[in-house]
């Protein structure tokens, strides 16, 4: 059941996602890469490997999948800026808060302000991310 | 201390790395057909360790849906097809107008709708849809990645371990 609803309001808090990331995660495809291989990464002039973005960001996909089911596969819209990259055995917390509120058709629209947050306090994930909710 | 490189990669193993001037805006990145299969879907699962009962069981009034971000790499491959960019994922943009679901056949199509520099770093901006067997529009997406790990001023030489290039598959 999603736990957003009409009746939730602006600056209501998103239920945190986290997930403790490690380099073998993203060596399941066998190949060298600079998401799981030293050297790999630091021919591209990394210091380390890198964690995949898009597995980063499926934290947020999964807070929005939680906080709006079905208004999150019929209508959910996501806009997401990668301000850096997290190695591939970090931290990291999706988290969110409700921004503001639309309607849509005979539907709510309700609009987050979502980021990724990392062990050490950054967010090298931000963004914007909406669903939708029956009135 | 290490001893990373200091040049940005000219090759790899699928051939020349794509250079800005290589990228050509409006370009049309063509078209393929994915089917989506329940393998597809089990894997996308177990990458994002999501699995939720609509993902893995179905719902009460049907079978299983795909979890939206599964649109990522099909994508990604149409791009790859055209230019091989092995850089910095800096947006994503993604609108979920339909449920994926196993078995669909989905045409991807795509073409680039910016290119641009700021910071001495060389963006690369495309554009890229989904339909279903009947046509509707079953995602959008719109994607920003930078070439290279290192700015553009830095010397392009050398081999890469990694590729842009990855096998077509979920």
């Amino acid at each position: 059941m999603a736990i957003i609803t009409n009746e939730t309001p602006v600056g209501y808090t998103l239920p945190e996602i986290a997930r403790q990331f490690s380099t073998d995660m993203f060596a399941a495809g066998g190949v060298k890469t600079l998401h799981n291989d030293q050297a790999a990464a630091e021919i591209e002039g990394l210091s380390g490997p890198i964690a995949v973005g898009p597995q980063v960001a499926a934290l947020i996909f999964r807070m929005m999948r939680l906080c709006f089911e079905d208004g999150w596969f019929t209508g959910g819209r996501s806009d997401l800026v990668f301000r850096r990259q997290m190695g591939s055995n970090e931290f990291a917390v999706a988290k969110g808060v409700v921004k503001s509120i639309e309607p849509e058709e005979n539907n709510l629209r309700i609009f987050c302000d979502v980021w990724v947050e990392s062990g050490s306090g950054e967010k090298p994930i931000v963004g914007t991310c909406s669903g939708i909710v029956p009135c | 201390m290490n001893q990373f490189s200091k040049t940005r990669i000219a090759r790899d193993e699928n051939g020349e790395r794509a250079v800005y001037e290589d990228i050509e805006v409006g370009s049309d990145l063509g078209e393929l057909e994915w089917i989506v299969s329940p393998e597809d879907i089990d894997k996308q699962c177990l990458i994002d360790d999501d699995y939720h009962a609509m993902y893995v069981l179905g719902g009460p009034d049907g079978g299983r849906i795909a979890p939206p971000q599964i649109q990522y790499r099909p994508p990604r491959w149409l791009f790859s097809r055209e230019y091989n960019v092995r850089g910095m994922f800096y947006k994503w943009g993604m609108e979920n107008v339909k449920p994926i679901l196993p078995g669909m056949t989905i045409t991807v199509s795509g073409r680039i709708s910016d290119k641009w520099i700021r910071n001495d770093r060389e963006f690369v901006e495309f554009y890229s849809e989904g339909c279903d067997e009947t046509g509707d529009v079953v995602f959008r997406t719109t994607r920003v990645h930078v070439l290279d790990a290192l700015k553009r001023m830095t010397a392009r030489e050398g081999e890469g371990i990694d590729s842009g290039i990855k096998a077509e598959h979920i």
